[in-house]
């Protein structure tokens, strides 16, 4: 739906004190909307301000009484602005402004600067509040002390000179006040209550419906494709066959797999089950949540591609019979549309609510799905280029744990051998290493 | 619908607020909508009560009593409103879904006395949502009043109402966090929304469709795709192009709309992503300066194995999913294909879009996928769905108003 709904700029500005979540509501946004289509960089103040300023910055830097060190920090925001407001006068589509933007002058710079500056530009202010005192102890834990902020530093020390950090913001924060005329959305206590004012918009109502459901429960999210079909064996598309003897096998395996990760029966009646309407995948919810004793969910929303004028045939025969799209689809498989059926491209789309779902879900997900379906969802918690999506690996007779972390997904694989059960974890390949390293050397940079 | 979300639990809907609020309003339209995506849903309310109560004066309106010091129309008033909260108890005990209760509900204690009662006669699992709705435009007061109270005051002016509303303002007690319930307040049609305690699919689904509600009445048409040869040799489905005779009535269509929309050109146009579709539309919307939307969602409803065929092959082929769809045509689905209730599904999203749209829409689509469209603003219940009649050549023109739609029809020649 978003070819033409790209008539306007967005910018979305962060507010909020420190260790409030801003920088994981940005790379979640940053995340949805580049999933959604749309050119989106985030710009964050902290990381202009390390560059500019270094990185051994204690508290005293970001007293407000501090006249020098405040004259830096607005020359780091300005700075961090003027790129964001270039990125949307060129070819950015939707900018996102990470910083603390805690007084009502610092918002009104912003705003003016945006709205005279940019040609044709929305603006939708997101404030995060929370006076949790564990939340944000835990916040602090998971992603300030691995920050170059604090490289030098034990935690302890650490983290009394970020809470200390947190008190001088804390002097001069003003919340969003409805007079500033802003489009806003404040997010409080993660969830517990949220304000919405003056949003209008098909991008910005999508936006503020996703924020809705943000939360941090770090609940698993489990993918795992249907047992072997007889398709599978003789190497064809599509269909709607049912499972084969070792399909059948791995189901049961499964089932027992999951009664050793959820011990007790009140934890796996927490899991949120879903599959598809087709006889494979629902073959095998049926014999998993048997063993489980749960329900499960279809949603034809989960059914595979559809290959259309190929369903059934195998590899080799559509290479016989259709030559041309095999080998246009061999040269862009993400956007080939096999003749009456659907594209990748489609496939991101359909699967957008369930995406929403499972965001929402603070309890465990089982996807029962298939390859190609499952190689979209992966995608999108793994944080892959929607150009990979196509080529990633989504193994039959293996199960995918995905743990949500602060910036990343943890992930595990285990293949499950439908004979013997035995279960073994796959070793980290290429995919791993890659995000592994991306997570390690850019958690702190600039997206 | 079962495949799809049921709650495992019923949930109740509470409409909180002073009289032209739009209580009402969002009643209507939430149970119009929940009634659409499959559930079974019911509104509870002291004038429904009232009507179902033949012993009382119907010429009188209990909810809006017209003298505050009257003691014996807040006697009976309290007492519909009681008598609603049971009905929808037992409703609900029953094989309801979701009910929405507009009785009395404006102060604490009201909505203490409330609680307590589902506490004390709901014996199974429940979710109470409370929705209020908040105005203080008297611009948008007086819009409501003039829309959809006077009708029934014909000895009342507006002044007079107003003042009565006043009175019953000292009285008021908005939603707080410390009464400890799951709330969403519109305030001025949703400029401001505050959400408290948000938790479930279907609460979150219902927050996103009420923050797309306004109060414009703004038009919207539904049309066909024009003639293709698939027509002319009586097959179904497929993806043809239009025929010659398709083009020049798509260039009729494009004349009617120039008309029509008298140089608009703000208005969201939609068509599907099939070739017919996108034809007439481009052709349109040459003749109108715009250009529409492509979506997947509006495609044409998917119809498997029976792709393709003319209704006599059909016939000859497959008989038993004639005499299948014969008995269910709502839930019947296509083998390999879809049903009514999957297209639904599919078009839910733009059924979002239409009603944020604050500017006319035009939807260029196919039968089966306008025939849900359709239902979703004049049909009371879905089973009426297969049996809609969408022709070809003709623009459906509706316009929803508070309570009702409005709707005309257009036979391009």
């Amino acid at each position: 739906m978003q070819d033409c709904h790209k008539s306007q700029k967005i910018a979305l500005c962060m507010v909020g004190l420190p260790a409030r979540g801003k920088t994981y509501i940005s790379r979640k946004l940053h995340r949805y909307l580049n999933w959604l289509g749309y050119n989106c960089k985030v710009f964050n103040i902290g990381n202009y301000r390390r560059e500019i300023c270094g990185t051994e910055c204690d508290k005293s830097f970001f007293d407000s009484k501090n006249e020098q060190a405040t004259k830096a920090r607005n020359e780091c925001a300005q700075m961090a602005l003027n790129d964001l407001i270039n990125y949307l006068n060129s070819d950015g589509e939707i900018a996102i402004f990470d910083g603390t933007n805690t007084t009502k002058e610092r918002r009104n710079m912003v705003q003016c600067s945006l709205l005279q500056q940019c040609q044709n530009v929305q603006t939708l202010w997101i404030e995060s509040i929370c006076d949790d005192a564990d939340v944000i102890q835990n916040n602090i834990r998971l992603t300030k002390l691995n920050n170059p902020d604090y490289v030098s530093m034990n935690p302890e020390d650490a983290t009394k000179d970020f809470l200390g950090r947190i008190k001088m913001y804390e002097e001069v924060y003003q919340k969003i006040d409805l007079d500033e005329n802003l489009s806003f959305i404040k997010l409080i206590n993660i969830g517990e209550d949220i304000q919405i004012h003056k949003v209008k918009g098909y991008l910005l109502s999508k936006i503020i419906s996703y924020l809705m459901n943000l939360h941090i429960y770090p609940r698993p999210i489990y993918l795992t494709r249907h047992g072997g079909s007889t398709f599978n064996q003789e190497n064809r598309v599509g269909g709607d066959c049912d499972l084969s003897q070792q399909g059948i096998q791995y189901s049961e395996q499964l089932g027992k797999f999951l009664l050793d990760e959820f011990p007790t029966q009140e934890q796996r009646n927490q899991i949120h089950c879903l599959t598809s309407t087709m006889k494979r995948a629902t073959h095998t919810a049926d014999i998993v949540c048997n063993i489980l004793k749960i329900n499960y969910l279809q949603l034809k929303t989960l059914d595979e591609i559809n290959v259309g004028i190929c369903d059934g045939l195998t590899y080799t025969q559509i290479a016989i019979q259709f030559p041309e799209d095999f080998a246009e689809r061999k040269v862009n498989k993400l956007t080939y549309r096999y003749p009456r059926g659907e594209s990748y491209l489609d496939l991101i789309s359909r699967i957008e609510p369930i995406i929403y779902e499972i965001e929402r879900s603070r309890e465990p997900v089982l996807v029962i799905g298939h390859q190609a379906i499952l190689r979209c969802l992966y995608a999108y918690f793994h944080r892959n280029e929607i150009s990979e999506v196509p080529q990633l690996e989504i193994p039959i007779h293996a199960i995918i744990k995905l743990t949500p972390a602060a910036y990343y997904c943890e992930e595990i694989r285990i293949k499950i051998d439908p004979e013997t059960g035995e279960r073994k974890q796959i070793e980290e390949d290429l995919q791993i290493t890659r995000i592994n390293m991306l997570t390690k050397k850019k958690s702190y940079i600039l997206l | 619908m079962q495949q799809y979300k049921k709650s495992q639990y019923k949930l109740i809907l509470v409409l909180v607020g002073l009289p032209a609020r739009g209580k009402t309003h969002i009643s209507y339209k939430l149970n119009r909508y929940l009634n659409w995506i499959g559930y079974k849903s019911e509104i509870f309310s002291i004038k429904g009560a009232q009507q179902n109560n033949t012993q009382l004066d119907q010429n009188i309106d209990y909810e809006l009593e017209i003298d505050p010091t009257n003691q014996q129309f807040a006697e009976v008033r309290q007492q519909l409103s009681f008598t609603a909260a049971q009905e929808l108890v037992s409703f609900l005990q029953s094989d309801g879904d979701i009910a929405l209760y507009n009785g009395l509900t404006s102060t604490k204690l009201d909505r203490q006395k409330l609680k307590s009662l589902f506490k004390e006669k709901l014996k199974l699992e429940y979710q109470v949502f409370w929705i209020e709705s908040i105005c203080d435009d008297p611009q948008v007061i007086l819009n409501n009043i003039n829309e959809s109270k006077l009708s029934r005051f014909k000895d009342q002016t507006i002044e007079q109402f107003m003042n009565y509303i006043n009175v019953l303002a000292q009285n008021y007690e908005s939603l707080e966090n410390i009464e400890n319930l799951s709330y969403i307040k519109l305030i001025n049609i949703g400029k401001l929304v505050k959400v408290h305690m948000l938790e479930g699919y279907l609460c979150s689904k219902i927050v996103s469709f009420l923050l797309n509600l306004h109060a414009n009445n703004r038009q919207i048409y539904l049309v066909r795709s024009c003639q293709t040869e698939y027509h002319q040799l009586d097959k179904i489905g497929g993806d043809p192009e239009l025929s010659i005779t398709g083009k020049q009535n798509s260039q009729q269509l494009g004349d009617y709309f120039i008309e029509e929309l008298k140089g608009n050109k703000n208005i969201t146009f939609f068509t599907s992503q099939m070739k017919r579709g996108i034809q007439t539309a481009e052709i349109v919307g040459d003749k109108l300066g715009i250009k529409a939307l492509k979506t997947k969602n509006l495609d044409e409803i998917d119809y498997g194995i029976c792709d393709g065929l003319t209704v006599k092959e059909i016939a000859a082929k497959y008989p038993k999913q004639i005499k299948e769809r014969k008995a269910n045509p709502l839930e019947f689905k296509y083998p390999r294909g879809e049903s009514f209730l999957d297209v639904i599904h599919r078009v839910e999203p733009i059924i979002y879009e239409i009603e944020r749209s604050r500017e006319p829409v035009l939807i260029i689509a196919h039968v089966a996928v306008l025939k849900c469209l359709y239902a979703y603003y004049h049909c009371n219940q879905i089973n009426e769905i297969p049996n809609i009649d969408i022709p070809i050549n003709c623009v459906i023109k509706l316009v929803p108003i508070p309570y009702h739609c409005l709707e005309s029809r257009v036979i391009i020649k």
